[in-house]
């Protein structure tokens, strides 16, 4: 991959004129917290580089939590996101995977995702609810982007990952090649992370976490973990989550012109799988509870080669019964294990 | 840009015809051909209401109109029961893996209906007899709760019945609870499959009906011989997309859209909660 360096002012003021005619999408922070905002061109409030993933998953805005699909969405305008960790490049490859490398292609999701442009950050410092590296993935992306951006020194390593991120820099004269130096100095300050994340996880175990859930559909197994009793089944995990892509389709339109609204679901809710006279294959919340995590490390793996959990914590930090999806799943491993 | 995959292909309402006092089969005249295979099913959209999967009874061959027969339980099946001819309704598909016939291919084919049920085992019952030199025998067994419950009468008990003469087909009829003018058997489906002669070995048996139906015939045909890969059954769930996205449709690992709604026992016997 080709790697390219410019001064962090060069780059400042490259992203300032793009963002004079494109619509950018930079995290930006608030008490503390990132979220994405559109830069305005008056350029006074910073851009947050290489801290640590956004509230918000990369999938609201490709997937969005509302929007009609008959008759498909005509103006789907450009956008740049920049600021995606990688664990949302992670997510978003098996948003690529159900919703446009399938035989069926979801026609906004196509469409949306060719007009958009992925630009990743460097994760430099993490939250306590990133696990990334628990389910192999890094706090660094290494494909799956158009263009990576690692703050170094002064400067700015920029990973080339395709020919959209190419043609976004163009031919600007300030992008050097970058040295050896240069790239092995950021994979030491990546390798500091990646310390830091498997320190904080220390206590945690999800070692072959596929194989131990294997068939581990049993609601016995799933009362055993006290946490998961605090769950409200409010829907903010799988809401939260750059994979979760449960959706529901209404109706909305007349006879003469036939409408379909897709809208976000969550497997977590009592109504998700109940059939039309009223039964459920999933009648308890650890029925659900199980589901979804069976889904994450299982049936995703199956279906896409890939967990559908990419460590981001989102559902640990959003989580309204203050549940640690980590303790919950060392402990049913450990209690499979035991079995 | 491709089709659009939610977009249904509009049909016209030719006819609804009243199979019994829940069971209805609307016969509908899609703007362009709709193949299928038998036991693939498609979804059906009530514009404004909402849209929900079954399979089609009519005949895979009979390309100049589609039906459904739909049980009334819930807020779309109320709305399919509330068409009127000339409606407009929405079909797309069809989706899924349909009975896999090659397989059944010189057997006999041991087909067991209950309720409505018996609306996907038709179109397969139909299909068969398009290519019935390919099987040995087709030995059909019908079930419903109540005479007036059963759907289809004209054809299972008149018809079809005709059929027997020249080809090597016998139906095995029963209701869970008989009237007085009523002619065939009496008792539960499971019990058509007493003193079944036929060559277990050899043969394949296909279910399809209410889950308490499924549970104790699988049972049954287990307990009288058929191995697990032997049975077929026709699985429902939750759906919307039917194209493998949403996700409701999941028992265990398998997608009722994609991997089903076409079973063999051993696929499922192990997932979760396969008849609820």
């Amino acid at each position: 991959m080709e790697t390219l360096y410019i001064t962090k002012k060069d780059w400042d003021s490259f992203i300032k004129g793009k963002a004079e005619t494109s619509n950018i999408l930079a995290p930006f922070e608030d008490e503390g917290k990132l979220f994405y905002k559109k830069i305005s061109s008056d350029g006074k409030e910073e851009i947050v580089y290489n801290r640590a993933r956004t509230v918000e998953p990369l999938k609201l805005f490709l997937v969005p939590f509302k929007e009609r699909v008959v008759p498909e969405v005509q103006e789907i305008p450009e956008m740049v996101i920049m600021g995606v960790s990688a664990c949302d490049v992670q997510g978003l490859k098996i948003l690529d995977r159900v919703f446009m490398e399938d035989e069926y292609k979801d026609p906004n999701y196509t469409n949306r995702r060719e007009k958009t442009v992925i630009i990743s950050f460097d994760c430099l410092a993490p939250y306590p609810s990133c696990f990334c590296e628990l389910v192999g993935v890094h706090p660094y992306p290494e494909d799956g982007f158009d263009l990576n951006v690692s703050i170094f020194e002064d400067g700015v390593l920029v990973d080339i990952g395709s020919q959209k991120g190419r043609s976004f820099i163009g031919e600007d004269q300030k992008f050097f090649q970058a040295s050896r130096e240069q790239i092995n100095k950021r994979e030491k300050n990546r390798q500091i992370v990646v310390e830091k994340i498997k320190e904080q996880n220390r206590e945690f175990d999800l070692e072959e976490i596929t194989e131990k859930l294997k068939g581990a559909y049993q609601t016995e197994l799933w009362r055993q973990p006290k946490d998961i009793e605090n769950c409200v089944q409010c829907g903010s995990c799988t809401n939260n989550c750059p994979t979760c892509v449960c959706f529901l389709l209404e109706d909305t339109g007349s006879q003469e012109i036939m409408k379909k609204v897709k809208v976000w679901d969550s497997c977590l809710f009592p109504g998700y799988a109940r059939m039309a006279a009223g039964v459920s294959p999933r009648p308890t919340l650890y029925d659900r509870y199980a589901n979804r995590l069976l889904c994450k490390y299982w049936y995703i793996v199956e279906n896409f080669g890939m967990k559908g959990c990419t460590g981001c914590g989102r559902c640990i930090a959003g989580c309204a019964g203050k549940i640690d999806k980590r303790k919950v799943l060392t402990e049913v491993l450990r209690e499979r294990q035991r079995i | 840009m491709d089709k659009n995959i939610y977009e249904p292909i509009r049909c016209e309402v030719k006819e609804v015809i009243t199979e019994s006092p829940t069971i209805k089969t609307v016969v509908l005249k899609p703007e362009r051909e709709f193949s299928f295979l038998a036991g693939q099913f498609a979804s059906l959209t009530v514009p404004g209401v909402g849209e929900a999967p079954f399979t089609p009874s009519s005949s895979p061959y009979d390309k100049e109109k589609l039906e459904f027969t739909v049980m009334k339980t819930g807020r779309v099946t109320d709305a399919i029961h509330n068409l009127k001819s000339g409606d407009i309704v929405g079909v797309r598909g069809p989706y899924g893996k349909p009975y896999p016939l090659d397989r059944y291919k010189g057997k006999e084919v041991l087909l067991v209906g209950g309720g409505v049920g018996l609306a996907p085992i038709r179109a397969l019952f139909l299909a068969l007899l398009e290519t019935i030199t390919n099987y040995k025998r087709i030995v059909f067994c019908c079930g419903a709760r109540t005479p007036e419950d059963y759907i289809y009468k004209g054809l299972i008990l008149d018809q079809w019945q005709k059929l027997c003469e020249k080809h090597p087909l016998c139906f095995r009829i029963t209701v869970d609870k008989k009237d007085e003018k009523w002619k065939y058997g009496e008792g539960v489906v499971t019990k058509t499959l007493d003193g079944l002669d036929v060559d277990i070995k050899n043969s394949v048996a296909v279910v399809c009906g209410p889950p308490i139906m499924m549970k104790f015939t699988t049972l049954k045909l287990l307990e009288i011989g058929y191995k697990e890969d032997q049975i077929y059954l026709s699985m429902e769930r939750k759906m919307y997309c039917a194209v493998g996205q949403c996700r409701h449709c999941l028992i265990g690992d398998l997608f009722v859209c994609k991997d089903g709604p076409v079973f063999t026992y051993d696929q499922i016997k192990d997932k979760p909660n396969i008849w609820a």
